[in-house]
């Protein structure tokens, strides 16, 4: 799997996702709602002999609203919810993908980002993916 | 020199299932003979026959060279088996052997890969050599 390559569909599928900004990469400034898709926290080489497999986990952040604002948490749960046309695990795992065999999202840990001195409610995806090693 | 697992290739009828494949047993053993007389205090033993087994286990791929469409229907044939322990290289170590395909298993967690396992019998003789 090519990294990039794996963040940018990553990315272009989220961008199907009305609304909703999309990033491929960690960006400098961003105005929510929004989504970026960040580096994985690991890439496991040789799952199976001669480079057949590896595998990532993947971390996506969606910032929404003010973290005080009942409208943002409404907002963040469509993204979070397990079905849906805003759900980030739907519309992910509906996806077909060139860059990677499998993408399941698996699991959502919610917190508080500041950006501008604003604290904003965000959701952080982990993404479990696999694909050709080689 | 210690060697990494992750070079081995095993190829089964012909097809080369390496990259599906995560763990590999293979082992040869013989069968013992009690041979002990009167007169004895220690039993004394002679070798038999060999024997050996075989499996692999590895990550499910629905491709047509995957390990489904593969093993499943050779399941009660005998079939040739080549395994390379240390990958493939001119004087690397490599075991050709015929192998009864006993069970072929496919495991479904909820919250992982679909993943497989097969186990052989070896039937006959195990040639090892170096590859050319």
């Amino acid at each position: 799997m090519d990294l990039a390559a794996v963040m940018d569909a990553v990315a272009g599928r989220i961008d199907t996702i009305t609304g909703l900004r999309v990033h491929p990469h960690p960006p400098g400034s961003l105005t929510p709602p929004a989504a970026v898709v960040s580096y994985p926290d690991e890439i496991a080489f040789d799952e199976t002999y001669v480079r057949g497999m590896d595998r990532m986990t993947l971390p996506v952040v969606v910032v929404v609203g003010k973290a005080s604002d009942r409208a943002a948490r409404d907002e963040l749960a469509a993204y979070c919810n397990g079905s849906g046309a805003r759900s980030i695990k739907a519309v992910l795992e509906s996806g077909v993908y060139t860059a990677f065999h499998t993408l399941r999202v698996m699991r959502i840990e919610f917190d508080v980002v500041t950006i501008g001195g604003t604290d904003y409610l965000a959701a952080l995806f982990d993404l479990d993916i696999s694909g050709q090693g080689a | 020199m210690f060697v990494h697992g992750k070079s081995t290739v095993i190829t089964v009828n012909a097809v080369d299932l390496s990259a599906f494949t995560n763990t590999s047993n293979f082992g040869r053993k013989a069968d013992k003979h009690d041979v002990t007389t009167y007169g004895k205090n220690d039993h004394v033993y002679a070798g038999g026959l060999g024997d050996g087994a075989f499996s692999m286990a590895g990550v499910y791929d629905n491709g047509v060279a995957g390990p489904r469409d593969t093993l499943e229907p050779l399941v009660g044939t005998v079939i040739t088996c080549i395994r390379k322990p240390e990958g493939t290289g001119s004087g690397l170590p490599q075991d050709s052997f015929s192998a009864l395909l006993e069970e072929y298993v496919e495991t479904n967690p909820v919250a992982d890969m679909v993943s497989w396992q097969a186990t052989f019998q070896p039937s006959d003789a195990v040639t090892s050599t170096n590859q050319a």
